[in-house]
């Protein structure tokens, strides 16, 4: 029986280096998910004792089913509200302003109410300082 | 070649992002839209309802929506500090998110970050 002498190769091969990196790559390119990272932020109350803001002297604005804002009762469309809040804001900087979106309503829609009063320091060059956003329960146990 | 494929493949291992939750979700679309800090907890609400949550390690566990309170205050008692990342469906009812937000109060969660999709012209001129 003949063995080959003095042909052993003492190097590591790396021809198939490339190919196992780009196969990395691939793997890498088709698992990374481009997460939605970003959001609108939302401090809660942290006092606990501090009652549900006066009904009477707040902004009040419903958003029913569907979409539709009522702000202190009167339909106003979403592009109008920060116009209303305007005058509101300049006599009173920590006026209240609650978002109550009834129980059926499209979560969408809440976001959208509470991101544009987040784009007011933009549009009227003021900000929104105090928007709360009771829960039904709190609805329930301070306000009637 | 192999240089720049590995300097590549360091690249992706160092972005890469380890989502806790893979609910498939339509988002609400916002203008303001600010980053999420990383291992911030997530609750998820599916348009039907269902509630998932995870504490920003692990991946994401169905749950109860009595149960939530439970765990965002077991969340709060490690880290007063813990965001938490409301990822709701833009049409799922809103008494869903309410008791959710509601459990997060109660738990005296810091602070809610609403996930959302970057709103464009085209949505905005839309949408109400």
């Amino acid at each position: 029986m003949k063995f080959k002498r003095g042909s052993v190769n003492d190097e590591i091969p790396t021809a198939s280096m490339a190919d196992i990196a780009f196969l990395l790559i691939i793997y890498f390119m088709v698992t990374t998910t481009f997460a939605a990272t970003r959001g609108i932020d939302f401090s809660l109350p942290q006092d606990d004792d501090s009652p549900l803001v006066d009904k009477e002297e707040s902004v009040l604005i419903e958003i029913q089913p569907g979409g539709v804002l009522l702000v202190d009762n009167k339909p106003l469309p979403l592009d109008n509200i920060l116009e209303y809040l305007k005058p509101k804001l300049e006599r009173n900087p920590m006026k209240p302003v609650i978002i109550r979106a009834n129980e059926m309503t499209e979560y969408g829609y809440m976001v959208s109410v509470f991101d544009e009063l987040r784009q007011a320091p933009d549009k009227i060059g003021m900000e929104v300082k105090n928007v709360s956003i009771p829960t039904q329960r709190e609805i329930n146990m301070f306000w009637y | 070649m192999a240089d720049i494929a590995f300097l590549l493949i360091i690249f992706f291992m160092v972005t890469i992002n380890f989502e806790v939750d893979k609910t498939q979700v339509f988002l609400p679309k916002t203008t303001i839209r600010l980053e999420i800090p990383k291992k911030a907890a997530y609750i998820s609400i599916t348009e039907s309802g269902q509630i998932r949550v995870s504490g920003g390690e692990e991946i994401s566990v169905p749950v109860h929506p009595e149960d939530v309170l439970s765990f965002a205050a077991d969340v709060v008692a490690r880290d007063p500090q813990k965001e938490f990342v409301l990822k709701a469906d833009q049409s799922v009812p809103y008494r869903y998110v309410d008791g959710v937000i509601d459990s997060l109060k109660q738990a005296k969660a810091r602070v809610i970050y609403l996930l959302s999709e970057q709103e464009t012209i085209d949505t905005s001129a839309g949408g109400g």
